[in-house]
């Protein structure tokens, strides 16, 4: 082996990932997703959603993939511009929690005594009020929209990360590569954050692919709980819309939602599978 | 006794994933004879527990591909049918694991585990098989059997697990037991009696024996016939006399010359790569190299105290109670003094738990002493501040006993060795600091461009010298070393001491070396200090301590080392 | 054992201090004044201000937190703004609907997983395995409204073998409402407890003692029921126990679309009527449950491991 061929654990649970077939073509829809979602942003070459095009309720036809809805909006574009919401609740949701999660958790669990006493007593006071409960008070007081969801989902999806970090950290704290950094004279920080951080960021990572999934779910039940985005199509509405539409047999709102949801939220699960199996070396062969 | 009780022909073992394959047993064939015992030797990796494993037919199919015979008693097991075979495993063929920390089930009691083998294959009612239970228990020396049935395994120390596993093996009075490194996760005066009760039952049984093991000593104490395996290939068979004796294949000499012996040793020990190169090949070892050294206790500069620890304890406190407040304490280090005399190595040896190494991190302070002081150079360690003690690093470091946790995953060989560097603002640029680094990979025997890779592409072995490297980054003059080559296996545990003697001499180097280990802490030591339940009991010069310990605790400790047959040095030079 | 629970008890205290924090500053500090909400556009100055001194909200901060915390060691959250009712009342009434559809969706649910986790752990890396796996994935990736939706057209409204929707409290004739909301419990629960408990179960199957029971010459299913699953157990009852609280809460979604008049659904009409005393005394109340049932997980830990001895 030359010293060419040398590979970090990183690139080594890389090359294992992409060779994964399923996770690899999961890799790929996420990407197309999140491209679909920054063509949305930015407003380009995404077919058309606000303007009626035809009349209320067509069925799927060549010209209308999807039909079209109440007002004659063609469902496809809608379902095509929804990745935009279900995207950005996933990506700022994970800017949020992830950070207070991974800070919190190893605070706690790098300095424990006091420190983690309090840090605990924080964290058992909010796994304790239903997750739920929670997310449907936040966005009810702060208001119907978009950054309501945002904060709601971002304020109650730390509590998990923080406290698998606080064990991890835990753990890591004992072995005897941290104890060498002592040894050597490395402070806190460098104990901390040189060394501990990196060995628990595969966690973060597989965390952020159960974050994006589980808000692009919770951003559906509280749009169908009335909470959800205004003005914009979302999966969430589109959902919720069809509560109505069911009984005239108009099942093409729901349909195409659900299947463009279901797709992205497959993708992040089975990538989340993979991502735990390539990057957690003591899962191997399982 | 005309027909071997085991016949093993051609047994082939292949691990195939789709992702490689990778040959674990090559082609073995030996008996193992009726009421004889057979030891199989060999470093980790060897392909020994494979060839048990695949004995019991325990490996799962696949990824393992078994082909060859596996004669019991005439019948081949490698083609009976799964529910035959089962009848065979716990019944005629048991098998005794490494780990009794984890080999038995942590949620039943131990008298119901073994229990169930007899209700399984002797077809006995639940009463009858518990009362069995008991009298097993009794024969295989467990205290207060009628009771102990009762607890679960947590409640039992290691040895007591291990009796309990070595119960439930011969309950059925199988014809052969099969023993994967039964002894070695156990503490050398439990190991003792552990063998001693395994060489009862099987003269009182009638069984045949089969006996893994990498410890030469344990092998020679037990064994009537050897096979010893290298790279899951047999490289030699005869009995154990004769393989002691007169050794044929390079690598056995290897093995048995690199194990630092009670006596005399060479003054750096053989190593496997003095009888044979990379491709096997027997390689001539000189007399010179065999001479045995005689230590110079009385060095020239040998007055000059390096280090001086004074009634030093180290208390971990327990708590309990309705808030949490202190109810007790373990005295891990409970009073120990000595002196250290620079470039000296002083040996700390004891039992596992016996505060050997709350003691080294305590002297290094990376655990805080609750009394007693600590002069190093003149100097109290224990009031330092905190600069005063980040400076003082330079001058102490430590290896660690695992060189697979004690190196950052994460990080190149290159970021860990320029890190102490780093931290202490000292050898100038990058540029500089890696060529320190550099220079130091070859002194410990590594190569120079291998810096920018990470510690999972290296053996135990190597990441063991890049620990070392690290140590030395920062020219210390005092090092510990704890449990430093345990981990590694004989061959290696070998080159490493090596190692770290011609660093001593290089660098001026005082060491604490901390082991298990007598021979080691023999081989390498000038002092020597025995330490039980945080105590250092006797602390003499290294040939005293082994030739004329006083204390009784020492006597035993000594008493319960394998002696195996001693080295014939000789026959070592071709 | 004593010494343990009582000092978790204690624990509840600052816990419970916490979470009426929470709740105060999410109702009493973020949020808007109620009360020209709760009078509409055409009230007064004078009505205003006695509304506010009536609901308690004239009083300085601390005064109206100490009164979240009384409320949480009293059990006396004051009555409904909708609806007048005592809302300790409510939820007297809302209790029984409620655990009438979770505790059997959930026993069924439970069971039928552990099951599934067993027959997919025997079979691993097999076609079954794999496929179920897969089934379990793709099923939770489908939106949870959207199964309620199509379940309720497909099976109530198309085929009417269910009631659409509607709750009987007595015996035999609720059964026909809760049996549709059950079942979409069951087939939402499925998907992420067999991924669990395999989890779980394989985590074991690969431990040394595992092993050991082999040598004995057990079978390959004796060893999965008796030795595996019984070690299995101890996480599964975390997992298991630790969901009780939130049954109590009922099954939010499902409860209101099918009009259960449960707890669910109480919390549900609440929120659409900002009606914050009876979501408050909810918040409450669960996180209490939460607290005791993690504290009866920890007392049943004692029971499947023998190595845990609290203390």
């Amino acid at each position: 082996m030359s010293a060419q061929d040398t590979k970090s654990l990183w690139a080594d649970a890389f090359s294992r990932l992409v060779r994964d077939r399923w996770a690899l073509i999961s890799l790929v829809i996420v990407i197309i997703y999140a491209g679909i979602a920054v063509l949305a942003t930015v407003g380009w070459g995404l077919p058309d959603w606000k303007t009626s095009q035809a009349s209320e309720y067509l069925p799927p036809s060549s010209q209308f993939w999807l039909g079209t809805d109440l007002f004659g909006r063609d469902v496809f574009a809608k379902v095509i511009h929804g990745t935009k919401i279900a995207m950005s609740v996933g990506l700022v949701t994970s800017l949020i929690a992830i950070p207070i999660g991974v800070f919190i958790g190893a605070i706690a669990g790098y300095f424990g005594g006091w420190i983690d006493d309090i840090i605990s007593w924080f964290i058992t006071t909010f796994s304790s009020i239903p997750n739920i409960m929670l997310l449907i008070s936040i966005t009810l007081i702060m208001g119907k929209g978009l950054v309501s969801v945002y904060l709601a989902l971002g304020i109650t999806g730390w509590v998990g990360l923080a406290r698998l970090i606080r064990g991890e950290v835990m753990k890591h704290k004992e072995r005897e590569y941290v104890h060498a950094a002592s040894a050597i004279g490395g402070g806190h920080f460098r104990k901390l954050f040189i060394h501990i951080l990196p060995n628990v960021t595969h966690l973060v990572i597989i965390n952020t692919s159960l974050q994006f999934q589980t808000a692009i779910k919770s951003e559906v039940i509280l749009s169908y709980l009335g909470l959800g985005v205004q003005g914009e199509p979302s999966w969430g509405t589109m959902i919720d819309d069809a509560r109505q539409e069911l009984a005239r047999g108009v099942w093409w709102q729901l349909a195409g939602a659900t299947f463009a949801m279901f797709l992205v939220v497959l993708a992040f699960n089975l990538l989340g599978d993979a991502l735990r199996d390539s990057l957690d070396p003591k899962l191997k062969g399982k | 006794m005309d027909r071997p009780l085991l016949s093993i022909k051609d047994l082939t073992v292949d691990f195939i994933t789709p992702d490689a394959s990778m040959r674990a047993v090559d082609n073995m064939s030996f008996d193992v004879p009726m009421g004889k015992t057979v030891g199989i030797v060999g470093e980790s990796g060897s392909g020994k527990s494979v060839t048990s494993l695949a004995i019991m037919r325990l490996l799962p199919q696949p990824p393992a591909h078994i082909s060859g015979q596996i004669l019991f008693d005439g019948t081949d097991l490698l083609k009976l049918p799964d529910d035959q075979m089962r009848k065979i495993r716990g019944d005629k063929i048991a098998m005794i694991f490494q780990e009794p920390m984890t080999s038995l089930n942590p949620v039943f009691k131990t008298g119901a585990q073994v229990a169930e083998t007899l209700m399984l294959h002797r077809g006995m009612d639940k009463k009858t098989a518990w009362e069995k239970a008991i009298d097993l228990f009794n024969e295989v020396g467990i205290p207060n059997p009628s009771q102990k049935v009762h607890a679960y395994p947590h409640e039992m120390s290691g040895g007591q697990k291990q009796r309990v596993m070595i119960a439930m093996a011969i309950a059925c009075d199988p014809k052969l037991l099969i023993c994967d490194e039964p002894t070695t996760a156990l503490d050398v005066t439990i190991q003792k009696q552990v063998l001693e009760l395994l060489k009862g039952l099987q003269e009182k049984h009638k069984m045949s024996m089969l006996f893994i093991t990498h410890d030469l000593g344990v092998i020679a104490d037990v064994a009537d016939d050897v096979v010893v395996m290298y790279r899951s290939k047999m490289v030699e068979k005869d009995k154990t006399r004769a393989i002691f004796e007169s050794s044929k294949h390079p690598y056995t000499k290897g093995l048995i010359a690199c194990r630092p012996d009670m006596g005399a040793n060479p003054k750096r020990l053989l190593t496997v790569s003095d009888f044979m190169d990379e491709a096997g090949n027997g390689l001539k070892v000189t007399r010179d190299r065999v001479q045995v050294f005689e230590k110079d206790y009385e060095a020239k500069n040998g007055n000059d105290i390096l280090l001086e620890v004074k009634d030093i304890h180290t208390h971990f406190p327990i708590k309990g109670g309705l808030f949490g407040r202190k109810v007790g304490e373990v005295k891990a280090v409970d009073g120990v003094s000595f002196q250290l005399k620079r470039g000296k190595t002083l040996g700390l040896v004891g039992e596992s738990g016996c505060g050997k190494t709350t003691l080294g991190r305590t002297i290094l302070r990376l655990v805080e002493p609750t009394s007693g002081s600590i002069i190093y150079d003149g100097k109290d360690v224990t009031k330092m501040g905190q600069e005063e003690m980040r400076l003082l690093r330079r001058k102490m470091q430590i290896i660690f006993q695992d060189p697979y946790s004690s190196l950052n995953p994460r990080m190149t060989v290159g970021e860990i060795l320029t890190e102490p560097l780093v931290v202490h603002g000292l050898g100038g640029g990058k540029k500089e600091r890696l060529d320190a680094a550099k220079a130091l990979m070859e002194k410990v025997g590594m190569k120079a461009n291998q810096l920018n890779r990470y510690p999972h592409e290296f053996s135990g072995g190597q990441r063991q010298r890049i620990c070392i490297a690290r140590a030395l980054m920062l020219r210390p003059e005092f090092v510990i070393c704890d449990e430093s080559v345990s981990a590694l296996d004989v061959s290696i545990q070998a080159q490493v001491l090596n190692l770290l003697l011609d660093l001593q001499q290089e660098f001026k180097l005082t060491y604490i070396f901390i082991s298990h280990d007598l021979g080691v802490v023999n081989f390498i030591s000038d002092e020597v200090g025995v330490m039980n339940k945080g105590v250092l009991v006797e602390m003499d010069r290294a040939d005293r301590i082994y030739k004329q310990p006083r204390e009784e605790y020492t006597k035993q400790l000594l008493g319960a080392i394998p002696k195996g047959l001693p080295k014939n040095i000789e026959a070592f030079i071709s | 054992m004593t010494t343990y629970i009582i000092r978790r008890l204690l624990y509840m205290i600052p816990v419970i201090f916490g979470v009426s924090f929470i709740i105060f500053v999410l109702f009493n500090v973020v949020a808007g004044d109620p009360a020209p909400l709760l009078l509409g556009k055409h009230a007064t100055a004078q009505q205003i201000h006695d509304l506010r001194e009536q609901l308690g909200l004239n009083k300085p901060l601390f005064a109206q937190y100490m009164d979240v915390v009384k409320s949480a060691f009293t059990f006396d959250f004051g009555r409904s703004w909708a609806t007048r009712q005592d809302i300790i009342e409510m939820i007297r009434q809302g209790a029984w609907p409620s655990l009438t559809l979770t505790i059997p969706a959930f026993a069924i649910s439970t069971v039928l997983s552990i099951l599934l986790s067993l027959v997919v752990a025997f079979y691993r890396g097999k076609g079954i395995d794999l496929t179920i796996r897969f089934l379990c994935i793709a099923g939770q990736s489908i939106s949870s409204v959207a199964y309620i939706l199509f379940f309720q057209y497909f099976f109530a409204y198309k085929l009417g073998w269910f009631e659409i929707s509607g709750y009987e409290p007595e015996f035999p004739m609720f059964l026909s409402y809760v049996a549709l909301p059950g079942i979409i419990w069951i087939v939402l629960s499925l998907g992420p407890d067999v991924r669990f408990f395999r989890t779980v179960i394989l985590d074991e199957i690969y431990q040394d003692y595992v092993r050991t029971a082999r040598a004995k010459g057990l079978g390959e299913i004796t060893v999965l029921l008796k030795h595996v699953l019984r070690n299995a157990m101890i996480p599964i009852i975390t997992y298991v126990v630790i969901q009780i609280p939130f049954l109590i809460l009922g099954a939010l979604l499902l409860e209101s679309f099918f009009s259960i008049p449960g707890l669910g659904g109480i919390t549900l009409n609440a929120l659409n009527s900002s009606d914050f005393p009876v979501i408050k005394a909810m918040a409450v109340l669960s996180s209490i449950a939460y607290i005791l049932f993690s504290l009866l997980t920890d007392v049943l830990y004692t029971l499947a491991d023998p190595r845990v001895k609290l203390k």
